[in-house]
């Protein structure tokens, strides 16, 4: 789904040096002990993630989309060339990588762009439900995903959203729903690296956690005149 | 009786015997406060500070130190004997000192993992012994020790040794941890700690570098008021990887005492809120 030629300088390094030599292991020859001071500091993560014991994780439980969480542990282009940052900014090489990577991932619903239902719209942009694993399974099958948004949002003011994103109340009204203010917001939801690479907002269409649908019912949530979000 | 049994409590914190272990932990919240008073994260429950006089975790505290000093185990003794990196027996300071090298595992441990080799290699515990496998909730005897032994660094700095060269190699690979990014969306922790003044929800958040607000956020054991129980700090890295849709993380797994290692030195300086109390 993802491009998987590399993003940013050195993520090219660490695909190729893990556990295929002998620098991780003390004495290969006499002991089958890894030596932890041997690897860099990428190497390491990456052996206690996976390895160390079988892994420092539950790898082996099966994830909601299919596969095992060894699987979901494993890190996308993307995430890998935006985790080399830290916690700073992108720089140029790495910022337009990540934006084009996410321009050619987008893709359109086949009769454009729609506001769905406002309502269900409402619901999914509030519920916290979905994909999460460990010791408390998010079973879809008991309950519709939903979108996370006010964990990072506010929208209608009658319930407190997060700040980690900016305030999305009264968004349709003070925007308007033209075609190209719908098409940003699509891509927002969709993958958000297209306008702001290495964002901590997740790429919701583009990693299958929300469905055509489900976009365009959030959406209608922020654009219809009819939403409390716009009151 | 709650009132009767608040006067054994200078008893119990005078037991380190230092001008530290006497002062309350909300008076060492109070000094965090004062030197940010702007932190919303760290002002946010006015009600918590004011309950932490009465915390549950103390009464948690004072059964660790029963559990502590009683003879237990197929081998009858007691964690006296244990090392918890100052030598057998010193607590004292010892849990701002970890997570540490130990010289007789060869590893880095967290106190988690520490008490659970005491339990299992000098009390003579089996490994799958309730006393050793069950590690949260008030009632476990992992969290009455851990609570114990980490109230005897109250208002103690955060401090965890880099000297040996695993140290240094974990923490170093926490960092790494720390920034990166996985799983259906994308998060690290910098995605909800990275930035000052921030909030999931009603939540308050803890930011990686206002100083003051990362040591009380890593200041574990604590009283979680939403949850009635005291916490471990492997409870939290738990709950925050649960929360970015990432694996489930396995207690006492060397990435997760690697992620510990870093959050400790992110915190070094810093005076310790032990036992705390969190929403
Ligand atoms: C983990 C936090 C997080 C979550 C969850 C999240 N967002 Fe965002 N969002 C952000 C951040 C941060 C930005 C600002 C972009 C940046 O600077 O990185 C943003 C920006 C946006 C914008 C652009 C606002 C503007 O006018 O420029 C829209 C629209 C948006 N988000 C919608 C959503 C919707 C809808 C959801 C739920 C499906 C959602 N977000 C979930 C963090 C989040
Ligand atoms: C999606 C957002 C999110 C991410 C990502 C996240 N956390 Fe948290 N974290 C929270 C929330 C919410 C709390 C609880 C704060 C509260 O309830 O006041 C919290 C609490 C904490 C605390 C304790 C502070 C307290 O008052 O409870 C620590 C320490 C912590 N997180 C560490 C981490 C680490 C380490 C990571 C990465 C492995 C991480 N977090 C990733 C949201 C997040």
């Amino acid at each position: 789904m993802f491009k998987k030629t590399p993003l940013a300088a050195g993520v090219a390094v660490f695909a190729t040096i893990l556990f295929t030599g002998g620098c991780a292991v003390a004495d290969a020859g006499k002991s089958d002990k890894v030596d932890y001071t041997a690897m860099t500091p990428h190497e390491l993560a990456e052996y206690l993630i996976f390895e160390a014991n079988g892994g420092g994780f539950n790898l082996s439980q099966e994830m909601q989309e299919g596969g095992t969480a060894r699987e979901r542990m494993q890190q996308d282009e993307l995430q890998k060339a935006c985790s080399l940052l830290g916690n700073a900014n992108p720089d140029a090489e790495t910022a337009e990588a990540v934006r084009t990577a996410a321009t050619a991932s987008i893709t359109y619903p086949e009769g454009g762009i729609q506001l769905g239902d406002w309502e269900r719209g409402r619901v999914l942009a509030w519920s916290g439900f979905g994909y999460r694993v460990g010791h408390n399974y998010d079973d879809h099958k008991t309950r519709e995903v939903g979108g996370t948004c006010y964990n990072c949002h506010q929208f209608a003011t009658d319930r407190v959203g997060g700040s980690v994103g900016p305030s999305l109340t009264g968004y349709g009204k003070t925007r308007g729903t033209s075609e190209p203010i719908l098409k940003y917001v699509y891509d927002m939801i969709y993958n958000p690296h297209t306008y702001f690479p290495c964002t901590h907002m997740p790429r919701f269409g583009a990693s299958g956690f929300l469905d055509e649908q489900a976009i365009a019912d959030i959406m209608a949530y922020m654009f219809d005149p009819e939403s409390p979000v716009n009151e | 009786m709650f009132k009767k049994a608040l006067l054994a409590l200078p008893v119990a914190l005078a037991l380190g015997a230092t001008a530290n272990a006497q002062k309350a932990p909300e008076d060492v919240l109070q000094a965090l406060i004062d030197a940010d008073p702007g932190s919303v994260y760290l002002t946010q429950s006015e009600m918590n500070i004011m309950m932490m006089p009465d915390s549950p975790a103390l009464w948690v505290g004072m059964d660790g130190e029963d559990l502590f000093h009683t003879a237990r185990g197929p081998n009858n003794v007691s964690m006296e004997a244990c090392d918890f990196g100052k030598g057998p027996g010193v607590i004292e300071g010892a849990y701002v000192e970890m997570p540490r090298y130990f010289e007789d595992t060869g590893k880095v441990m967290d106190l988690e993992t520490r008490i659970v080799h005491c339990m299992t290699e000098v009390q003579g515990f089996a490994a799958d012994d309730p006393a050793v496998r069950q590690r949260h909730g008030s009632g476990s005897d992992h969290m009455k020790l851990q609570t114990y032994i980490a109230m005897q660094s109250n208002g103690m700095e955060w401090n965890n040794p880099l000297d040996h060269p695993l140290e240094k190699a974990m923490r170093d690979a926490g960092e790494v941890m720390f920034a990166r990014r996985a799983g259906m969306s994308d998060f690290n922790c910098y995605a909800c700690h990275g930035e000052v003044g921030k909030q999931v929800r009603a939540s308050r958040l803890p930011a990686t570098e206002a100083k003051g607000e990362w040591s009380k956020a890593i200041s574990w054991p604590a009283f979680r008021v939403g949850h009635d129980n005291v916490r471990s700090s492997q409870h939290r890295v738990r709950g925050c990887y649960y929360q970015m849709r990432q694996a489930g993380m396995l207690a006492g797994s060397d990435a997760s005492i690697a992620l510990i290692s870093y959050w400790t030195d992110m915190a070094r300086g810093q005076p310790a809120v032990l036992p705390d109390m969190k929403r």
